[in-house]
Order: C-alpha cells, then structure tokens, then sequence
C-alpha cells in the first residue's frame, strides 16, 4: 500500500525539510555549516534569534529624545523609531488600527506586516500578545515580525515612569566607568540614583516581579519583566515589598531604598534592559535628572 | 521505456524519506523548546538567585555573582533552551536517519512486537518523545503551510482545506513510521536516564505546542 505513494511521501518530505530549513536552530546550523563549506554567505539568523517566534530581536536604539513622549502615543514613537518616520503621523493611524484590530500588538503587527497580516495572525493566535501573533505567521514574515518586535520594544519603554522622585539626582550614569569598588573599567549597565534610605520605589511600568531575592553583591534585587522584551531591575534595596511571580501595577511602590550588598553608600541602582541587552535609561526620557558626586556600586 | 515519475521517485526514497522524518522532528523539537521559553527563563532565574546568594556569601567567590549577571541571564536562558533542542534532536531526531523501510504489515507487526517488548519506562521514553515530537512539528509544518497559502493566494477556505490534509498526511504517512524507527532505536539506545531526563520535559512541551 505504502509503495504507490512515493509521490505524496516525496512531497510531505519536503514540506518538512523546507520547515525545519528555515524554521529551526537546527536548520540554520546546517545552512551555516554550508555556506562555510561552499564560501558563500549564509541568510540564517543567529541561532538564539529563532526562540520567542523570531521577536527576540537586539535594539536598534533610537536618538535621544528632544521633548516628552506622551504615554498614549509612546508605541508611535516606538514604530516611528523603526520606520524613521513622524509619530505624529503614525499616532493617529495606530490607534485606527488598534481600534479596528483589538489590540496594540496587533495594530503594530498591521504597520508592518500589513493589515491582512495582522487579521490572519488575529484569528489563529492563542493571545493577542505579540510573540503569539507572531507564531501564527508563516517563515516568510520574519523581516516583517522583527521590526515590530523592535518597535513594540521601543514603545513599551517610552511608557515606562520613572522609579523614584524627579529631584534625586544620578550619582553614576550608564556606560564605561572605572568601578569605585573593585577597580579596573567596567560597564556600568544602569544608572544610580542617590537617596536616603527607605525611600519608595515605583514600578515604572505595569509588569511580573520575574526575580525577588538577595545576595552580597546586588543587595536585595527585584527584577520586573514588562512585556515586549522590556525588563527593569532595581538593586541594593532596603526592603521589597513585592514576591516572585507577582503582577504589580505602575507606579505602585515595589520596594524602599537601601544600601544592601556591594554598594557604597544609599542609592537606588536602576536598570533597563532590551531583550537582554542594558540600555541607558535616560535615552528615553526627555527630562534628565541632575548628577551629583555620591553613593554608587 | 515507460517515463513513470512515482516508479523514479519510489527508487530513491531511502534517501527523502529518513530525511524528512529527521527533519519532522526537528520542527516538533523546536515548536516545544520555543513555547516554553519563557518557563526556561523562569528556571534559569531561580537558580541564577540561589547561586548569587550562595557564591556572594564570600569575597573569593563574589565575582562568580557577576558570570551570568543580570544582563547574562537572558541570553543564557536562550542558550539553555536552545542546548535542550539540540539534545533532543540528537536523542529522537538523527535516530531516524537511520530508518530503513520494510512491508507495511511487516512493519506494524514487528513495531507491535517491539512495543510489547517494553520492560522498562526508560526504554518507552524516546518511541513517546518521537510520536510527540512528530505530532508537533507536524501541526507546526501544517499551521506554516495554511500561513503561506493564506498570504500568498489570499483564499481563507484553500488555506485551512491545505493546513486539515497537511496535518491529516503527515499523521497518516509519516508520524508512525518515526515511532516505528523510534521503537527499533530504543532497544538498543544507550545513556536511557539522561535521555529521559532530556526528554520527559520535552513531552510535555510537545503536548503544549500542539495546536
């Protein structure tokens, strides 16, 4: 029975083969190790970049703001960073679409996959989350996927706040320094914002605690995961105020200042990173606070 | 001579055939490994909390705090998801590239034999990781070719008509005979409890990517 369907089995074969090709860490490996041997180039992304439905993308970062982002139009300013368009322009059209679409994601989805796209992803999706969208659409809409994935990143982290009071003043700024404990130059991954102790701390944005806990050198940690790629970190706390795994809210207080684990004195180490990647805070925010001499880690 | 294009075909399927069920699995492999990434990277920060805490509690062993630092652990969390694929595909899917085809009656009697020969829940982990495997990337090959079909032809009802009969095929012609190659494979597979290890998780991942 089987013999008479060489045909069928052929064509099954290469549908898998075609998947696993372009679709698999797997795959990429073979398509590297191909181009190596042939000395041509290969099209295969890095082989972490295939996990998360292909939105784990690097940040391409945008300029540093002129003036503030208002929060309803932050995922324009995300899209517009990708697009080196207005977002004055793209404001208007995202919230048609995300009217339309039922969510922002979606919308975002519509902007640069186009909107048939987004509608298909819509109706197979098991959420309207990005990543999930994402998964629904065939290989051929990875390019398309990565820019909103890039954008979306980009938005959320316009939206977020700021974790303590305006007036305290940055005591270490993000970037290449030489390390006031241990010596030689390291990069800084975030910014120190000094303040007495027991101060509040906000969640900059809506999110999950993804990590609670201490240790001598981060102090008592908390680690926020937005969304999007979007991850915030807040070390050498006094107290937390928040466990594992917990859903917190903007701007509700997460945890008090302190001087816990390697740190000199008083200060709130505050973090943002970009699908893993460390990015300088202060790149998305039009208002920058002071800086003054004082306690760091 | 007679030009009889399934008689050609039919003569080099030893070839196509191991290939496409290897490549079968590896879809199913990464469909599971990508739907859990985000408990992988749960994982990854619990344990990466319990070592701070433990190697911060002396001054020789602090920097080790900073080896996979907070910036790290994301990245390490994909390098741990994409570490377990890979060793699943090792464990399932090179294995069938050594399928060898038999009688269709012959073969199902001889997996029926293999299966009943099971003594051990060790030995029945990779023919259960295969079959779930399999079933995974074959909903996966399936949702890609409805995908690609709706864009391209734009016609809604051809596209799912397309995706129903790619899952129904592969179902049909290919998934049994990667648990059949499986089962044959298991008897004489070594290193059976960190397979297991490897690959008990893996099901569970295979079932939650099936859609």
């Amino acid at each position: 029975m089987r013999t008479r369907l060489p045909l069928l089995e052929l064509f099954l074969s290469a549908l898998c083969l075609w998947a696993a090709w372009y679709h698999t860490p797997a795959g990429a490996l073979v398509r590297t190790a191909g181009a190596w041997l042939f000395r041509t180039r290969t099209t295969a992304r890095p082989l972490l970049a295939y996990f998360g439905a292909g939105t784990l993308v690097p940040p391409r970062l945008p300029p540093f703001l002129a003036g503030p982002v208002p929060p309803a139009e932050a995922l324009a300013y995300g899209a517009a960073a990708v697009l080196e368009g207005s977002p004055v322009e793209l404001a208007p059209r995202l919230r048609t679409l995300s009217g339309r679409l039922g969510s922002d994601d979606a919308a975002l989805l519509a902007v640069f996959c186009g909107e048939e796209a987004a509608q298909y992803a819509i109706d197979q999706a098991r959420s309207a989350a990005l990543e999930d969208l994402a998964r629904a659409l065939p290989p051929r809409a990875e390019p398309c996927i990565a820019r909103t994935a890039q954008a979306a990143m980009l938005g959320e982290t316009y939206a977020l706040g700021w974790p303590l009071p305006e007036t305290v003043r940055i005591t270490s700024p993000f970037g290449v320094r030489e390390h006031p404990i241990l010596g030689g130059w390291r990069l800084h991954a975030g910014i120190d914002l000094g303040t007495a102790i027991g101060t509040p701390v906000h969640a900059v944005g809506a999110g999950v605690v993804r990590r609670a806990s201490s240790d001598g050198v981060n102090g008592r940690i908390l680690v926020l995961d937005h969304g999007r790629g979007v991850v915030t970190t807040y070390c050498h706390n006094e107290a937390l105020l928040v466990r594992n795994g917990q859903r917190v809210e903007k701007g509700q207080i997460i945890a008090r200042t302190g001087s816990s684990g390697r740190s000199t004195g008083p200060h709130l180490h505050y973090q943002i990173d970009l699908a893993g990647e460390p990015v300088d805070p202060l790149r998305f925010r039009a208002q920058r606070p002071r800086t003054m001499s004082g306690a760091t880690d | 001579m007679r030009w009889n294009v399934a008689e050609r075909v039919n003569r080099v399927r030893w070839i196509f055939l191991p290939l496409g069920l290897c490549a079968l699995a590896a879809v199913g492999a990464h469909a599971a490994a990508d739907v859990v990434g985000d408990r992988v990277l749960w994982a990854v920060d619990r344990v990466d909390a319990f070592f701070d805490a433990l190697w911060s509690s002396w001054s020789f062993t602090a920097p080790l705090v900073d080896l996979v630092g907070l910036t790290q652990r994301t990245w390490f969390a994909r390098a741990v998801a994409l570490a377990w694929e890979l060793a699943a595909d090792a464990l399932v899917a090179v294995p069938l590239l050594g399928y060898d085809e038999r009688e269709a009656a012959r073969e199902w009697k001889l997996g029926r034999d293999l299966l009943l020969r099971i003594r051990s829940p060790l030995v029945a982990v990779r023919p259960a990781a295969a079959l779930l495997v399999s079933l995974a990337g074959a909903f996966s090959v399936a949702r890609m070719v409805q995908g690609s079909l709706q864009l391209a032809l734009h016609l809604s009802w051809f596209a799912q008509l397309a995706r129903a009969a790619t899952l129904v095929c592969l179902a049909v012609v290919l998934v049994p005979r990667a648990v059949f190659r499986s089962l044959e494979h298991a008897r004489s597979a070594r290193y059976r409890v960190p397979a297991a290890v490897v690959l008990v998780p893996l099901l569970v991942a295979a079932v939650l990517s099936f859609r």
